[in-house]
C-alpha cells in the first residue's frame, strides 16, 4: 500500500483531531489531504513522538494523532519506551515504514533489513494496544479503533516507498505554530499564548 | 544531593512563576528537587529517557498551553541541541531550562561539560542566569519565566549547589 492512498483512507475519519506530523513526506502528503490548523509540522528528525505525548498529556480529552518515520523513529526509538511510561490514553502514534530515509534519498534504515518489528517493540515498552499493518482496510480498522478506544495506540503502518505529488506546505514553523495555538484555544476554549499587557497600563 | 530546604525554595518558585509541567533526566544534585516533584499534586512530572525527549515534551504542553520546564544535568543540554536548536527555537516555544551546572568552580566531576556550558548557551542564543544564593532564586526563577514568555524562547537557569 501507498502511504498516499492510506492518508486518504483515514481523513473521512477524522473530526477535530490534532496531527503531530514527522520531518518527512507524510506532512506535506497529509496536509495535501486534511488541510487543518490543527496540523502541525516538526523539523527535527525523530521529535515528533515526544512532541505528541507532551501534546497528549497537557490535552488529556483530546485525541492526539503523531505521524512518525521508519528513520525518524529509529532516531527516537526510547520514545516508545517513555510513552509506554506514562500511558496517555489519546495517544494515537503511527509509524510509516517504508524501509527508507526517503527525504535524505533513499538511504536504508534500521527496518530495510527487516529484522526490526517495531508493533513488538512498543508492545513490549508497555504500549498496549500496538499493531502492525499491511493493507488499507487493517490500516482503517486500526485508526477507528484507536479512535473509539483509550490508548496509547501504536500502529506501524509498512508501506511501499514513494511521495505522492502534493504542493509545499502553506505554512512556516512559526506561523504553523501561531495558527495550531489559536485552533487549541478555540475549540478546547483556553488562553494559551498570554500577551503581557503594557506597562504604562499598569500604573496607578 | 542537594537540601530538603533549597529544594522546597526552588519548587515554590516554579510554582509561583507558573511553571505546572516538569520533564526530567534526574542529576545526583537534584535529588531532593526529584522527589518533591514526584510527590507534588500541582506540577505535572514526566520523567524522560533522554533530555532532547523533554524538549520535545516541553513544547508539545506547550502547545497545550502548559508552560513548561526541563530539569536535566549540563550534559544533557548537549543532548538536546539539536531538538533546542530545530525546534524550540525554530518554533518560538517558551520552556524553562533548569540544569544542574556540573563542573563548575567547586564541582569535582564532568569539568569538560561545565567548560562548555556557558559557550554553548551563549553560541545557541539561550540566555541564563547562573544562580548562586538562595535568597535570590525565587525572583530568579520569575525573571527567567518571564523573558521565555515574552521572547517566546527557553531561558536557561544554571544551578549550582548553593541554591540546591
Amino acid at each position: 500500500m501507498k502511504r498516499f492512498e492510506c492518508l486518504q483512507a483515514i481523513a473521512p475519519l477524522i473530526a477535530d483531531e490534532l496531527f503531530v506530523t514527522t520531518a518527512g513526506g507524510a506532512t506535506n502528503e497529509w496536509n495535501a489531504v486534511h488541510p487543518s490548523d490543527g496540523n502541525i509540522q516538526v523539523k527535527t528528525l525523530g521529535l515528533c513522538s515526544s512532541i505528541g505525548l507532551g501534546l497528549a498529556i497537557g490535552l488529556p480529552k483530546r485525541k492526539v494523532f503523531v505521524f512518525d518515520g521508519d528513520g525518524a523513529l529509529w532516531m527516537n526509538l526510547g520514545s516508545l519506551a517513555t510513552i509506554g511510561l506514562h500511558r496517555p490514553k489519546n495517544l494515537i502514534h503511527i509509524c510509516w515504514n517504508n524501509k527508507q530515509y526517503e527525504s535524505s534519498g533513499g538511504e536504508p534504515t534500521v527496518a530495510t533489513a527487516g529484522n526490526i518489528d517495531f508493533a513488538g517493540i512498543a508492545r513490549n515498552a508497555g504500549i498496549q494496544s500496538s499493531r502492525s499493518v499491511d493493507t488499507v482496510e487493517e490500516l482503517t480498522d486500526a485508526v477507528s479503533h484507536a479512535l473509539k478506544n483509550d490508548g496509547p495506540h501504536f500502529i506501524a503502518a509498512n508501506i511501499e516507498a514513494g511521495r505522492a505529488e502534493t504542493p509545499p506546505l502553506k505554512y512556516d514553523e512559526l506561523e504553523n505554530k501561531y495558527r495550531f495555538i489559536r485552533y487549541v484555544e478555540a475549540t478546547e476554549g483556553k488562553s494559551i499564548l498570554r500577551i503581557p499587557q503594557s506597562a504604562s497600563y499598569l500604573l496607578k | 544531593m542537594g537540601t530538603i530546604a533549597g529544594a522546597q525554595n526552588i519548587l515554590a518558585g516554579l510554582k509561583g512563576a507558573g511553571i505546572n509541567l516538569v520533564a526530567s533526566v534526574p542529576d545526583i544534585n537534584m535529588l531532593q528537587l526529584l522527589n518533591l516533584l514526584y510527590e507534588d499534586q500541582d506540577i505535572a512530572h514526566v520523567p524522560v529517557g533522554r533530555e532532547e525527549e523533554g524538549i520535545g515534551v516541553c513544547t508539545g504542553a506547550h502547545l497545550a498551553g502548559k508552560m513548561p520546564a526541563m530539569l536535566m544535568q549540563n550534559g544533557g543540554l548537549l543532548n538536546s541541541a539539536n531538538g533546542l536548536t530545530t525546534t524550540a527555537l525554530q518554533f518560538g516555544i517558551p520552556v524553562l531550562l533548569l540544569i544542574y551546572y556540573a563542573g563548575d568552580v567547586g564541582d569535582n566531576a564532568f569539568h569538560m561539560v561545565g567548560l562548555v556550558t556557558e559557550p554553548v548557551l551563549q553560541g545557541l542564543g539561550i540566555k541564563y542566569t547562573v544562580m548562586r544564593d538562595p535568597a535570590r532564586a525565587k525572583e530568579e526563577i520569575a525573571g527567567a519565566v518571564t523573558l521565555a514568555n515574552a521572547s517566546k524562547r527557553p531561558v536557561a537557569l544554571l544551578l549550582t549547589r548553593a541554591v540546591l
